[in-house]
Order: C-alpha cells, then sequence, then structure tokens
C-alpha cells in the first residue's frame, strides 16, 4: 500500500469550503434545532473567508445544505445585487458550483439578511437567516447561561414586561424589527432582524427556515407547518409597517414592503424592497414572459 | 432594466478592492520575508490570535493586509479552518520549555535562576532618528555569561505546591483526542477550563490587556504578583502511530502564572502563541479574577471571553458599515406612528366637541 492511495489528490479546499466533520456537526445541530422550533442550539461555527457578523452563521448553514445542483439566491435588505450579498452568492458560485439566481421561484436556498421574499416560498425550498443577535432576552438578560436558563424554564415575564412599559411609555408597541415570537408554543425566538412586515410569513408556512448566528455560534429552526405568533397583547393587535398602501414609484407596483427614498424637496419616494420582485414585475408590464410567483400579501393584506 | 442599472453594486466593490490592493502594490517574497525578519513581535501577537503557528503564513497575512492585524487575524483564521487537525501532540510541562527568559516577582531569587533573557525592560526607550538620516543602528553584541543558563529550569509553583502553599490539582488524565478544542466546539458557560485556557491564548492582545487592566486597577479583588513569566520555545512531541515519541519541532510561546496575595494563594495562568508579555500577564490576571463573587464585569468569564474574541468583535464593528435601512425603515415606521399618535390626541383635546376620528383600519394578523 502506498501512501497516495489512501489520500485523496490535493485540492485547495474541500467541497463547499467546510472541511466535512465542519459540515457533519452543522447538519446535526440544524435537525437538532428543527426538532425543537425555536431552540437555540450552540454549534462550533467555524471561520470562513469573510468577517463575522458579515453572513457567517448564514453562509455555513448554505454551505452545508449546499449541492452541486442547488440554485441559490442569495439577498441583504430584499436585494440581490446589494454588495455583501453579491460577495456571498459569488463565493457560494465557486466553492460549492452552485447556479446563482435572483428569482425566488427558482431558488432552492435562499439565504437573506433582513428580508423574507414577498413570492411564497414552497416546501421544496430552504430560507437560511442570518442572524445577528439570536437571543431574544437579550434586552432584559445580557448574560448568556442566565436567558438559556429563563428558556428551559419559560421565564417570558420580562420580555412581556418590556412590550407593556413600551405601551405605556409610547401608546404604542415601539419594536421595530426581530420582533420576538413564540415558536410552536413553547419557545421564543427572534426572528432575526425582518421589518414586522415578514414575520407572518414564517407562521405555518410550507418552508423550511433556519436561522443562524455565526458570531454568536447558534442555529434555531422553524419547521414547516409550525406555528410562530408574534408577542402581542389580546386587546393591542399585531401591526406591521404601514407600508399596504405605499406604491412602488419604478414598478407601480403597490402593497408590498418598501425602501422610503428621501427626496431634495422634502418627500419621500418609495420602491419594492424585494427587488427582483420590482424587475420581474417591471418586465412583466412590459409584455415580457415573466412568471410571478404567488404572493404571501394580496393587496396589502394577508389573510 | 432602470431597476438594476442605478444599484450596479457589484462592479463598484470590485474596483474598491482593486483600489485598496492597489495601494499596496505588489506582495513579494522578499516582502514577506522582511516582515518575518523585522516585525517578529507582531508576528507572534498575530499568530497567537490566529492560534496558527506559522510565521511564513502571518507574514503573508500582514503583507496581504497592509499591517491591519484584524484583518490579518481573519486571514490566518479562515486558512485555519480548511486544514485537517492531523495529530493532537504530547502535553508540555513547565521543565520541558526551552526557557530563553524566566522571572518571578514574588522572590528575589528563585530554584533555577532569573533569567532575563532579551527584554526592552530597562532600556531607556530613545528613537534612533539617526537611522532616518543614514546612520544604521547596530545594536551592540550580546557578551555571554562564563556559564550559560541551563536550558530548562524547574516550575516555581511546583516549589510552592510542595511547601503546601498552594493547592494543587491533579493533572486531569485524558485522552488526547477528548481533549476539548474551541476551534470545533461552542464555547458554553460554565466553561471548561481548556476551552478558557484556549479562548484567552487567541483572544485580542488589546481586549485582554484592557479588561485585565481593569481588575489589575481596582474594578476587582485581584492584587496579583507575577509569580513566574517564561518566554521559551516548546518542543512539539508527536507520537507516531506505532508508539514511539518523536519531535517535530518547536514553538515560541510564552507564559504566565500570577498569583493572589488575597485570603489563600491561588493561581492564575495563561499561555499563547509567540512572545506576548503584556497578553499573557492580562491574561493571566483574567483567569484569576474570573468568576471571583464581585460584580464587575471584568471578572466575569462570559464577559471576558465573548468580548475579546478579535475575529467576532471585529467583524461586528464593522457589519455595522453594511446597509440597515430595512431595520430602520421599520423603526421609522413606529416611530412615525407615535408622533401620529400624540398629533391626533392633541387636536381632539382641543376640540372635545368634534366628534373622534374613526381609526384607520389596523392590519390584523
Amino acid at each position: 500500500m502506498k501512501i497516495n492511495e489512501l489520500t485523496k489528490p490535493w485540492s485547495a479546499f474541500n467541497y463547499g469550503f467546510l472541511d466535512e466533520s465542519a459540515k457533519r456537526e452543522i447538519r446535526r445541530r440544524t435537525l437538532k434545532a428543527v426538532a425543537i422550533p425555536g431552540y437555540q442550539v450552540p454549534y462550533a461555527s467555524r471561520d470562513v473567508p469573510i468577517a463575522r457578523g458579515w453572513g457567517t452563521g448564514g453562509l455555513q448553514v448554505t454551505l452545508t445544505l449546499l449541492k452541486p445542483d442547488s440554485v441559490v439566491k442569495v439577498i441583504d435588505q430584499g436585494a440581490d445585487d446589494s454588495v455583501n450579498a453579491s460577495s456571498i452568492r459569488k463565493f457560494l458560485a465557486k466553492v460549492g458550483g452552485a447556479t446563482e439566481t435572483s428569482d425566488t421561484t427558482e431558488a432552492t436556498i435562499i439565504q437573506s439578511r433582513h428580508r423574507i421574499p414577498e413570492e411564497k416560498l414552497r416546501e421544496d425550498q430552504i430560507l437560511v437567516l442570518q442572524v445577528p443577535n439570536p437571543e431574544p432576552l437579550r434586552p432584559v438578560q445580557p448574560d448568556m447561561s442566565i436567558a438559556r436558563e429563563m428558556h428551559g424554564d419559560a421565564d417570558y415575564g420580562q420580555l412581556w414586561l418590556i412590550l407593556y412599559e413600551q405601551l405605556v411609555r409610547s401608546g404604542r408597541i415601539m419594536q421595530g424589527s426581530s420582533y420576538p415570537s413564540m415558536v410552536n408554543g413553547r419557545h421564543v425566538m427572534t426572528p432575526s432582524p425582518i421589518p414586522r412586515w415578514d414575520v407572518p410569513k414564517l407562521n405555518q408556512a410550507d418552508h423550511l427556515t433556519i436561522l443562524s448566528a455565526g458570531r454568536e455560534k447558534r442555529i434555531f429552526a422553524v419547521p414547516p407547518h409550525t406555528s410562530v405568533e408574534p408577542l402581542v397583547f389580546d386587546d393591542v393587535p399585531y401591526r406591521v409597517e404601514d407600508h399596504q398602501d405605499k406604491t412602488c414609484y419604478r414598478s407601480g407596483v403597490e402593497g408590498f414592503f418598501m425602501n422610503e427614498l428621501p427626496q431634495d424637496d422634502g418627500s419621500s419616494l418609495y420602491e419594492l424592497s424585494d427587488s427582483h420582485f420590482g424587475i420581474k414585475s417591471i418586465r412583466k408590464a412590459e409584455g415580457e414572459p415573466v412568471t410571478l410567483g404567488e404572493t404571501w400579501y394580496k393587496n396589502g393584506r394577508m389573510e | 432594466m432602470a431597476y438594476v442599472a442605478t444599484r450596479g453594486g457589484e462592479r463598484a466593490i470590485e474596483q474598491s478592492e482593486r483600489f485598496y490592493r492597489g495601494d499596496l502594490g505588489i506582495i513579494t517574497r522578499e516582502r514577506v520575508d522582511a516582515m518575518r525578519e523585522g516585525l517578529p513581535y507582531l508576528i507572534d501577537r498575530l499568530m497567537g490570535e490566529a492560534s496558527l503557528y506559522e510565521p511564513d503564513l502571518a507574514a503573508l497575512a500582514l503583507a496581504q493586509a497592509g499591517g491591519d492585524l484584524y484583518e490579518a487575524v481573519l486571514l490566518l483564521r479562515a486558512y485555519r479552518t480548511t486544514q485537517p487537525r492531523l495529530a493532537v501532540a504530547e502535553p508540555v510541562t513547565q521543565p520541558d520549555l526551552f526557557t530563553v527568559r524566566r522571572i518571578s516577582a514574588a522572590f528575589k531569587d528563585i530554584p533555577g535562576g532569573q533569567i532575563l533573557g532579551p527584554t526592552l525592560d530597562y532600556s531607556h526607550r530613545l528613537l534612533q532618528v539617526g537611522v532616518l538620516n543614514g546612520q544604521n543602528y547596530e545594536p551592540p553584541a550580546v557578551e555571554p555569561a562564563k556559564e550559560p543558563a541551563p536550558a530548562t529550569q524547574p516550575s516555581l509553583a511546583a516549589w510552592q505546591k510542595a511547601q503546601g502553599l498552594i493547592p494543587d490539582h491533579p493533572a486531569q488524565t485524558v485522552p488526547p483526542e477528548d481533549i476539548p478544542d474551541v476551534t470545533r466546539e461552542p464555547l458554553l458557560f460554565p466553561t471548561s477550563r481548556a476551552h478558557k485556557l484556549q479562548s484567552l491564548a487567541r483572544a485580542d492582545t488589546g481586549g485582554t490587556l484592557a479588561l485585565g487592566y481593569s481588575t489589575m486597577r481596582g474594578y476587582g479583588s485581584v492584587h496579583p504578583t507575577v509569580n513566574e513569566l517564561r518566554l521559551a520555545e516548546a518542543p512539539v512531541r508527536m507520537r507516531h502511530p506505532r508508539g514511539t515519541i518523536f519531535s517535530a519541532g518547536r514553538v515560541r510561546i510564552s507564559q504566565t502564572e500570577v498569583i493572589s496575595k488575597a485570603r489563600e494563594l491561588e493561581l492564575g495562568f495563561a499561555a499563547t502563541f509567540g512572545w506576548n508579555e503584556v497578553k499573557v500577564i492580562a491574561a493571566a490576571t483574567l483567569d484569576l479574577a474570573s468568576n471571583q463573587p464581585n460584580p464587575h464585569p471584568a471578572s466575569n468569564e462570559e464577559f471576558v471571553l465573548y468580548h475579546t474574541e478579535p475575529v467576532e468583535g471585529s467583524g461586528f464593528c464593522i457589519h455595522f458599515k453594511l446597509p440597515h435601512y430595512v431595520t430602520f425603515q421599520s423603526s421609522l415606521d413606529a416611530l412615525r406612528r407615535v408622533k401620529t399618535d400624540q398629533q391626533e390626541a392633541a387636536i381632539a383635546k382641543a376640540k372635545p366637541e368634534t366628534e373622534m376620528q374613526p381609526e384607520e383600519d389596523e392590519v390584523l394578523l
């Protein structure tokens, strides 16, 4: 037996960049996360060639899910060509041979920072959300060890209290994005800093959502057909951003989450935050054969 | 499509990277060698924080990052993660170290002797400005001692333990493969001894100093004395599959024990790759302060280990440059609503007879 019969041919890095032991660990942690919806599973979180805080958690999960026939879409703040999103998408194509796409309906894996696409995801699609801070209890308990015990005891009283305090002080719940939500009636999770507009898309969804925080080393998940309920008081309904009657100045489309663009004259213009949905809408209006997927919101409302 | 054209981010990123790299110029083998030879303490610091001992790679990272330390650590860590863990070296104890510098502040003299070795501690910090005018600075040669110091020295703590001055914690026998490895397992709290010392070994030097200094200065109950500080070369001994132990080379390491002068004597310990005295003294102090019954954050191991991690800290800090307009929009929406509520309330108060406007439809979900 010779040594080169026992070894693999040299390559600069393994398929999908991470070595197989790292992938195996992430797969096991992800399976546990799926089995206990909303529960934060610690994982080693390897170093990857992008800076911490720039999507390393999402990237590790995506690299683990990657197959040569994967079709990946990467978005940041809703946009496919945002600088960091395009850098991550290129990396995935380079190390995993994945096909790149901007079209939500074509993707098998969608890695996203701070948005869920407007077109409904199917059961054969996986959404990977990048998470800066996985701990919904951080505002009331910065010590992670204690916060972990509080999750164990389902001790969420202090979280309810800060929502109540906001209500008393400001007359409204002031939580913008990252709205704390109860998953499967047991664990409160942060849905990552997606706008309130996107949180209901996770509830009883057809697709699997994996949330991964690389710097903080936690994976959690919302399996398909699982309840995700924003923490609200019975008499104060959950309110998404007032974007249902805003119109995109580029595409003319109405009733979706918008980017506000301040104008010199003091007014604002609005454009669709989901950039490729906007592109498709424009193309469709121009008569091109484009298929728009079914959307979660219809006429600015979600049933 | 107009929609795409106005964004056009991809070309801009490529050009901005070229801009940066263009400023640094051509990276040559000579430049890398000059960095490795001329900046050994910086290379050491980098290898410690990257937890990857390879002076050539560290010098390359430094050259490629133009001296940006955090960027260089990230480059090395990202390289390290692609390498398999082939074997675990045999443990080294203090008497195994080829020691070039070993001092104790706790005693005037110690078994084995105080060995100053290379240090700037007692030098006058004067810039040799003549160099800039073309006069080379050539330091005077070292005059060797009559008798060279022994290559290895005993452990001072072993003497203190034999005297019953400090409690002896028997070494745990763990098979090499089962030694916890913080690069392959999550850091959980309360953390294992192995994870804590590994985290401190690869902690940010500046961060370790800031928190360590805070405990030394009085935010904490620790009044450390340097029991023993060593700069050494540690033998890397591997076990052949047939059982033979062989040497695979040496690595430069530094280590410090600090001792408390509180009610009972206790040791704090830290070690790292490379010669980096400030880091090991600060880290050993943090180890000693760790989980002492006092409320200061620098005594809390979770606070210390999370916030001295150079790649995580620097990455998160610079991530705030990424667009956050969706989250900002979401907060803006909440703030505007409160304003609208207040204005409506003020109008209603001013005209109590006016019939209240019907509330706008809430989006119920």
